[in-house]
């Protein structure tokens, strides 16, 4: 329908002062940029005031994101007596009511004495984001071209309220994204001053037009947006030349919109149902989709009519206005795509997964039909590894598996090389990869165009590339260019975190591995809060069902009741003063079988001083069961080499019985003949019968040294005198020596300080060392068979035995086994002796060595440290000096 | 009176030197103990001694070297031998040598008789 106009001067003068207000408010959202919802209200009302020459003007906001709900209030300042803020707002809610579907209200009021004309119109389709009312005492408000300026004036101001939300919701996105937020802003802020640029160009030519053309029909063609107006029908009455133009299609074929492709196929049934609602309804409708620009690409537009009425409320047409959202959409779209990449990332998706979504975000937004792929790059080989290409067929990416990184293979090398992006515009003729085999696999996959870009860690580090490939030649834009940037730094975050875990992983398995293997649990006790945290395999040797929680209750249960002083010592230890400690204590498990732990542990203070204790504690069960058998076998051993030596010496022992037994014999044939003779020789039976008692307790000797010597078979500690310990030695084997002619030397330091230690088996090494070198020196007949044996201090604190014989020597060649076990150079020896020995003298913390004389034979001898303090002999039933050990010794002798 | 006829013991072992005179006396012989050969080589009581109760084993010079010694002197002493060493191998080596008798300590006072009256006899 043909708008109807009047031609008078002051007429033309109204439109041309309409025109340069349409195109102040047009250019208002670029002011709006960035600005706040009350700075947009201020600038609003201050404009329409000015520019509608109103009383007075009123804004509403209901439902902001960041704000409540806030009313604002301008007068003019002529008629500020008239109209007093707070009254003219009670005034206005009242006069607009709670019902929302009551958005476009206009008629003359009573305010006081006043007659206002008041026109409200709402901000959104049915005041959701607010409502405006301008009030004039001006009976012919509003005229067409001012409700025309009203309605403008409330899209735009919806609009930038949009983008104010808009920006708010930006702003809340993650830390990630501000970097890209701060882009999109930059780009939507160029976006505007270009639109600005074009305003002032457009404001130049409109203002020229102005001068001749007075018809409303130019101000919309002028328009810098689409604009159409429609009949009350909603047919299409009339389209700008700008949506003419964009849209490359007649007025005629814009008409039939509902049939044809101009509305994207996705939106054309929601928005034909938001029409048709609308136009039944003559509610103003406001709905956001794509539309088909000449050539063929579709954009996204925000589509918002208002009905224009004449004073009977009869709609007389519809006022149609499309902006352009495709970039918010874009930068909506890119937001949202970005953001879900990052949440699969920080929610634990696979990398594989990750990437895949990632090549599909880029296809699908990048605005070409392109296929992405990501090539990590394992840097070892270095080659391609776990490539991701998800719109490329396996025949593609197979052969990249694997694949050398190097400069002159592919593009992706090469970015990976220089670190930075290659571009190969058309692959068939770029030069630098005519030589490569990559050039045909590309074309045989229908591939022209590849941009590679390498994606790099945070400190510098290349971790892949990624790769983006079109069917035709083709160059990347500003805005894919972008887009490119932005995913790679996502996808670097991807497969960091992905490494990051997998490396965590492995640490994890490794440190899980360990301790199964060491039988070793780690925990840290925070003594503050009583929080303690045990590894897996510290529930293992405690054998608790996982993740139960630990206290220290929990701990006493399985603690052996005999070591539940040393614990709660050890506790308290603990808790006074931050140390290192470590001791061993031992379970007692439901089966009441025993556990002996080692325990480690570290005391640090955190930040806040607290204290806290890390440690490890290993079962050490196996190895204490170990070493008490191998002491049990040990004193066996050297129970039977006794014996063995003791078994040589028979001959010598029952010499060393005979000669007491005979003395007794004799005394008592004596005493009884004494007895008998007339007069009996009393003293003499005396004599003889006290003599008997002597030899008697004489044999008794022997025999208790021969049982001390056989029969004693577990090791004891005790203070004892060395020199006695040999003298009892040299009883017993004295008349062995003379048999085999060996003329014996003892030369025995006085006053040596007594040794601790066990008797029995100090004694046998004694006998051991006498006896090889007396038969060292069987066959010897050129000279004395001169014999040796000498104490003395060694050192300050050590006592030395030295046995020195005339004999064959040592066999250097035979010297490092000397101390084997079974290696013997004698006929019936069983090689045991000395290995005995030796190790008898090392569990008493001492040494046993051999060495050649000057002259002939050899030099054995043993240092043992005395004096009390070696009394920590403890190593000699094989446990560490703790209190936990002690106490476990005492069970072990006592179980 | 008759003259008591002298036996010489030769022992390291004290008890025997000891005790085994004390018998003798009681058995009526005159006795004298000697601790080692070398002493009874160098004592004035060798060609007074009837008979000589000589221990085998002993440091120095043993049983078996004094009697080799005095057969080289033709000093032809009987000589009953004692020893705690109860070895069979030895008996037999010295009474192949010339000796009267070997006791295995201990031994009981008739033993020790019959051995000396078979000494006495001999000589």
């Amino acid at each position: 329908m043909q708008v109807q106009l009047e031609h008078p001067a002051d007429e033309i003068k109204r439109l041309q002062r309409c025109m340069n207000d349409l195109v102040s408010f047009l250019a208002l959202p670029a002011m709006w940029s960035g600005s706040t919802p009350g700075d947009i209200v201020h600038t609003l009302l201050d404009s329409l005031l000015r520019m509608l020459d109103l009383d007075f003007v009123y804004v509403s906001l209901t439902n902001l994101v960041d704000a409540a709900p806030s009313e604002t209030v301008r007068v003019a300042q002529s008629q500020e007596q008239m109209f007093r803020p707070r009254e003219l707002c009670t005034f206005l809610n009242r006069w607009l009511g709670d019902d929302p579907q009551k958005c476009y209200l206009q008629e003359r009021s009573h305010f006081g004495d006043e007659e206002v004309s008041l026109v409200s119109w709402p901000l959104g389709v049915q005041r959701e984001i607010g409502v405006i009312v301008a009030g004039s005492r001006r009976a012919d408000f509003p005229q067409d071209t001012e409700t025309l300026l009203l309605g403008i004036a409330a899209n735009q101001a919806l609009i930038g309220l949009q983008q104010a939300r808009l920006l708010t919701e930006q702003k809340r996105v993650a830390d990630e994204l501000d970097q890209s937020v701060a882009q999109r802003t930059a780009e939507l802020a160029a976006a505007n001053e270009v639109l600005r640029k074009e305003v002032a160009e457009r404001r130049r030519a409109e203002e020229a037009l102005a001068a001749g053309k007075r018809d409303l029909r130019l101000i919309v063609d002028g328009m810098p947006g689409f604009v159409a107006l429609l009949r009350p029908t909603g047919e299409v009455a009339l389209a700008n030349p700008q949506l003419v133009e964009y849209c490359g299609r007649t007025l005629e074929e814009l008409r039939l919109w509902g049939t044809s492709d101009t509305v994207h196929a996705e939106d054309l049934p929601r928005v034909a149902q938001v029409f048709a609602r609308s136009i039944a309804s003559g509610n103003p409708y406001d709905f956001e989709a794509r539309i088909r620009r000449f050539d063929g690409v579709y954009r996204w537009f925000q589509v918002r009519a208002l009905p224009v009425r004449d004073a009977n409320g009869r709609i007389l047409r519809w006022c149609s206005l499309l902006t352009d959202i495709d970039d918010r959409k874009r930068a909506e779209a890119q937001l949202a795509g970005e953001k879900q990449l990052l949440e699969m990332i920080a929610s634990g998706r696979s990398l594989p997964d990750v990437l895949k979504a990632l090549c599909r975000f880029v296809e699908e937004t990048a605005d070409a039909d392109c296929h992405c792929g990501v090539y990590p790059i394992d840097w070892r080989g270095p080659t391609f590894t776990s490539a991701v290409a998800p719109s490329l067929p396996a025949s593609y990416t197979d052969p990249i598996e694997g694949l050398h990184v190097s400069c002159d293979v592919a593009p992706c090398g090469l970015a990976a090389h220089e670190k930075k992006q290659v571009i190969v515009e058309d692959i068939q003729s770029d030069p630098r990869w005519a030589a490569s085999s990559y050039q045909k696999h590309v074309l045989a996959h229908g591939l022209r165009s590849v941009w590679s870009t390498p994606i790099c860690s945070l400190q510098g580090s290349v971790l892949g590339t990624f790769c983006v490939y079109q069917g035709e030649p083709a160059s990347p834009t500003q805005r894919q260019l972008d887009l490119i940037t932005q995913v790679t730094h996502i996808a670097s975050i991807a497969i960091e975190r992905a490494q990051g875990e997998a490396a965590l992983k492995r640490s994890e398995a490794f440190l899980a591995e360990g301790q199964r293997l060491s039988s070793t649990g780690t925990f840290s006790w925070g003594v503050a809060t009583g929080e303690i945290k045990w590894s897996d395999q510290l529930y293992r040797i405690f054998e608790f069902e996982p993740h139960l929680t630990v206290t220290l209750e929990l701990i006493r249960a399985r603690v052996h009741p005999e070591d539940m002083m040393l614990l709660n010592e050890i506790i308290e230890r603990a808790r006074s003063a931050a140390s290192d400690f470590q001791y061993e204590h031992r379970l007692l498990m439901p089966d009441y079988s025993v556990k002996y732990l080692h325990l480690v542990a570290h005391g640090i203070r955190d930040s806040d001083g607290r204290l806290e204790y890390i440690g490890a504690v290993q079962d050490v069960t196996q190895r204490r069961l170990a070493e008490e058998a191998l002491d049990k076998l040990r004193s066996e051993v050297a129970h039977v080499t006794r014996v063995m030596s003791l078994g040589a010496l028979t001959a010598s022992i029952a010499h060393e019985v005979n000669q007491p037994l005979s003395g007794i014999v004799t005394n008592a044939g004596t005493c009884v003949r004494t007895l008998d003779a007339d007069p009996p020789n009393v003293d003499l039976a005396r004599e003889t019968a006290r003599r008997i008692i002597r030899d008697g307790n004489r044999a008794s000797d022997v025999i208790t040294r021969l049982r001390a010597l056989y029969g004693k078979k577990e090791a004891t500690t005790e203070s004892l005198d060395l020199n006695e310990a040999i003298r009892e030695v040299i009883a017993l084997s004295l008349s062995e020596l003379q048999r085999n002619r060996v003329i014996l030397r003892t030369e025995l330091a006085d006053d040596l300080p007594v040794v601790t230690g066990d008797r029995v088996q100090l004694q046998q090494v004694v006998l051991n060392l006498l006896r090889n070198a007396s038969d060292a020196m069987s066959g010897v007949e050129d000279r004395p068979r001169e014999l040796v044996i000498r104490t003395e201090r060694d050192e300050s604190d050590r006592i030395r035995l030295t046995v020195q014989d005339a004999g064959v020597g040592l066999d250097p060649q035979a010297m490092d086994r000397l101390f084997e076990a079974f290696y013997t150079t004698k006929n019936e020896g069983m090689g045991m002796g000395l290995s005995v020995s030796r190790s008898i003298i090392e569990r008493h913390h001492g040494r046993l060595w051999a060495a050649p004389n000057d002259g002939p034979g050899a030099t054995f001898s043993f240092s043992i440290p005395c004096g009390p303090a070696s009394a920590t002999g403890d190593r000699s039933l094989g446990v560490i000096g703790t209190p936990a050990a002690k106490d476990a010794k005492r069970v072990q002798r006592n179980p | 009176m008759v003259r008591r006829s002298l036996v010489s013991v030769v022992d390291d072992d004290e008890s025997v030197r000891e005790s085994l005179p004390d018998l003798l006396r009681e058995l009526g012989f005159a006795a004298h103990a000697f601790s080692s050969a070398e002493e009874f080589l160098t004592s004035d009581y060798i060609d007074q001694t009837r008979c000589l109760i000589l221990d085998i084993a002993m440091p120095g010079m043993t049983g078996p070297d004094l009697q080799r010694e005095l057969k080289l002197r033709r000093k032809e002493i009987p000589i009953v031998f004692i020893t705690a060493h109860r070895d069979e191998n030895v008996r037999p080596r010295v009474l192949e040598q010339g000796a009267v008798e070997c006791l295995f300590k201990p031994f009981s006072d008739t033993a020790l008789l019959n051995a000396l009256n078979a000494a006495l006899r001999v000589s």
